[in-house]
């Protein structure tokens, strides 16, 4: 990581991605992203990388009784975007992916999914702070590799399924957000004033 | 370059000021070419999806680029800072559709206030009884629902709205109690959305997703949704998508003469026209004319007095969100169902002048991923883990209050194009300069103090500053926003003014400022309605001066 080019590309990524909201809108532009979401196997991850980046996105949003990142394949959604709108991206994960194991692995001598989740929590709090001493990257800041995952796994938990993640529309139940209004239909008066039930986008009444 | 065509008149925009420009215009029998950037959408082109919409911003401003500044000693930022909408029926489209008039007061800072240190106040030229059959026109032609005896504090009025309000949904049910709980005056927030069948278009369907988002069943009116088809049914219109103005050309006399454009390859083209309106925002409007430099206006068109780009004002909202015990329902309805106006009068008591209103909004608590990523920035929490998974699992209880704040405008705050950036087509970005006066921080802390008092008496479980819009430190500004204002005063006086009190340029005869780029002063109050009847009062003056050979 210590030529020009990737150096460059790094920094590039740096103004992309400086905080979460403005960064995400100036990701670059839409291309066909629809063909490759029908698809869950990993279009630009390797399955390392997908393992890694799945067990990130869980400490995200942990599992509890309720659904979580895992469920919601968060990791496919960051795979399917990486592949399209946020190509951009790409290096930073390739970078931040390997600097995750690479501090798993001098900390704890184990792949970072391997590890329980209070170690993972550790090591994702210190990349968050920017405090992790074996972080291997001058160039890639890991607070910027840290909050690019985390707005990504939010994303992608939340977004329509057809984006890959949301599976099952998971993100949805846990946030009781009943899918699109004008999707389904739109609300009656006694719906808005809570005399009625609303019927969610997985058929439930709530 | 292909064969230059000619028009009585080219219209630069086609949001509230361009858009009522050309209804009325092609209705009087003028031939009108209009140019947009961006796409013709339909409301089939209108859907939920948050991601696409919201957070990636490729329905509305796909190729949107523009820097930002603190002042000329910063450095400068590349980015989305406003959140216009670059299509036919500009910003309009994916408006909230709160339709309020200006009071009186409005019209006159500078009389009311005096001078302030650090601003540069300054009185309309109009006052709000020349505005009042416009605003109501305005009204009218769009479909506003609302009470119009709700209002207490509300500027006077001649007629009724247009049809009744819209019910209300349990978020503004319990602010609307708490509000009153506090001996505030609460009512229902006027919106240009249609309570029931209107003007050919259909009743709202409470969908839930206004602001931000074109709407899918047309109740909401846009000047897409109301002027465009009009203007079309005339025959009169030729309406070009997916060009950008680069140029307005003058002839030898120092008139408009043409525009050149650029087609969505990057081609250009020429129109010539008798007569030329700019309606392309404050943002859009002082970018054209600084780019239209010629041997005869060197510092761009209409600038004889330097002032084009000058005086920037985008309101400051506080914004507060908060969780009740029971499911708010605020992801149904509109935009806003119930707003209050009891703090609008200026009071220097309080440490600062001029107000604002509040209004019970669902933008920060409608959809989830808003939810997650933006409101939860000032709720003091963590942003990922176990805690944050909580906070998540608020998403059905919440609800949302914004006040919409006057800004006063400064000398320094302005458009003007950037040496370095560009945009796709390799014209200049604007850029935007822009900082807060005090007076505005010390509003902003105290309306948002007057929020979180109406959560508790709306019996609030939590509640937080949404600090994506508030101003937490005096070092905060705002970057840009959706309502843009001031970059083309109008004025009697050419040496302090860009356009005159009928929004045609001191310099320029046969040119045109038609948008909110023309107030002096930015208004408590969210500007669309304003913008629409003060187009309409133009539009009565143009026709009628043209036809008498006047212009």
């Amino acid at each position: 990581m210590s030529n020009d080019v990737s150096r460059r590309t790094f920094l590039a990524g740096t103004a992309a991605y400086g905080t979460a909201l403005w960064a995400l809108a100036n990701i670059p532009r839409p291309r066909a992203l629809r063909a490759a979401q029908e698809s869950t196997t990993p279009s630009v991850l390797s399955a390392e990388q997908w393992r890694t980046v799945e067990a990130i996105t869980g400490r995200v949003i942990p599992t509890d009784e309720e659904p979580g990142a895992v469920e919601a394949n968060c990791v496919n959604f960051i795979d399917k975007a990486l592949a399209n709108e946020d190509a951009r991206a790409k290096p930073l994960y390739d970078a931040g992916v390997a600097g995750v194991d690479a501090v798993s692995a001098k900390r704890f001598d184990a792949p970072f999914h391997e590890l329980d989740a209070d170690r993972q929590d550790q090591i994702l709090a210190d990349l968050e702070a920017g405090k992790a001493a074996e972080w291997p990257h001058a160039e890639v800041p890991s607070p910027l590799f840290f909050e690019t995952v985390r707005a990504h796994t939010v994303i992608g938990f939340l977004a329509l399924p057809s984006y890959g993640g949301n599976r099952d529309m998971a993100g949805w139940k846990v946030t009781k957000y009943p899918g699109g209004g004008h999707h389904l239909g739109g609300y009656s008066p006694a719906q808005m004033s809570g005399k009625a039930k609303v019927t969610t986008a997985w058929d439930e009444e709530i | 370059m292909s064969k230059v065509e000619e028009f009585d008149v080219c219209v630069i925009g086609t949001g509230a000021g361009g858009g009522v420009m050309i209804q009325q215009l092609t209705a009087a029998g003028f031939k009108v070419v209009a140019l947009q950037r961006g796409p013709y959408l339909k409301p089939a082109d209108f859907h939920d999806d948050e991601l696409r919409t919201m957070i990636r911003d490729q329905v509305f401003s796909a190729d949107q680029v523009e820097t930002y500044r603190y002042d000329e000693n910063s450095p400068t930022e590349t980015g989305i800072f406003n959140f216009m909408a670059n299509c036919v029926g500009g910003t309009m489209t994916h408006w909230a559709a709160w339709s309020w008039r200006f009071l009186p007061d409005d019209f006159k800072v500078l009389s009311t206030e005096g001078a302030v240190p650090g601003a540069a106040l300054a009185d309309w030229p109009v006052t709000y009884d020349e505005m009042e059959p416009y605003y109501e026109r305005a009204e009218w032609e769009f479909g506003v629902s609302g009470d119009a005896n709700g209002n207490p504090f509300g500027s006077p009025r001649k007629k009724p709205y247009p049809n009744p309000a819209h019910p209300g949904r349990v978020a503004s049910d319990r602010v609307a109690a708490g509000m009153r709980k506090l001996g505030h005056h609460p009512f229902p927030t006027p919106v240009a959305i249609n309570s029931r069948p209107y003007g050919r278009r259909s009743e709202c369907a409470y969908g839930g997703s206004c602001l931000g988002y074109g709407c899918p069943v047309g109740a909401k009116a846009t000047t897409l949704s109301v002027c465009i088809p009009k203007a079309l049914a005339t025959g009169n219109l030729d309406l070009r998508a997916d060009t950008t103005a680069r140029e307005i050309k003058v002839d030898d006399q120092g008139r408009a003469r043409s525009v050149v454009y650029l087609d969505d390859d990057g081609n250009e083209h020429e129109v010539r026209a008798r007569y030329v309106v700019v309606s392309g925002n404050a943002v859009g409007t002082p970018q054209l004319l600084l780019m239209s430099q010629s041997g005869q206006f060197p510092h761009g068109l209409a600038n004889s007095s330097g002032l084009v780009g000058r005086y920037l004002t985008l309101h400051h909202v506080g914004a507060v969100a908060f969780t009740l015990d029971e499911p708010s329902r605020s992801v149904t309805g509109l935009h806003s169902h119930i707003a209050m106006d009891d703090f609008h009068p200026s009071d220097a008591k309080r440490g600062f002048i001029r107000g604002g209103v509040i209004g019970e909004a669902n933008s920060p608590v409608n959809q989830p991923l808003m939810f997650a990523l933006t409101t939860h920035i000032g709720c003091g929490e963590r942003n990922w883990g176990a805690d944050y998974k909580k906070y998540l699992k608020k998403f059905p209880r919440s609800v949302g209050l914004a006040a919409v704040l006057e800004d006063l405008p400064m000398d320094a705050n302005r458009i003007d194009l950037d040496p370095e950036v560009k945009d796709r087509h390799g014209l200049p970005a604007p850029r935007i300069t822009h900082r807060q006066h005090p007076n505005d921080y010390a509003m902003n802390r105290w309306y948002t103090k007057q929020m979180l008092d109406i959560a508790d008496a709306a019996g609030a479980v939590d509640k937080w500053e949404a600090q994506f819009y508030t101003l937490p430190t005096e070092k905060s500004a705002m970057k840009g926003f959706m309502h843009f204002h001031g970059t083309c005063r109008m004025g009697d006086d050419p040496q302090t003014s860009v356009v005159d009190r009928w929004c045609r340029s001191h310099d320029v005869k046969n040119l045109w400022v038609v948008d909110g780029s023309v107030f002096p002063t930015s208004g408590g109050y969210n500007p669309t309605l304003t913008i629409l009847a003060n187009a309409y009062r133009v539009a009565d003056r143009f026709v009628r001066e043209a036809k008498r050979q006047n212009v």
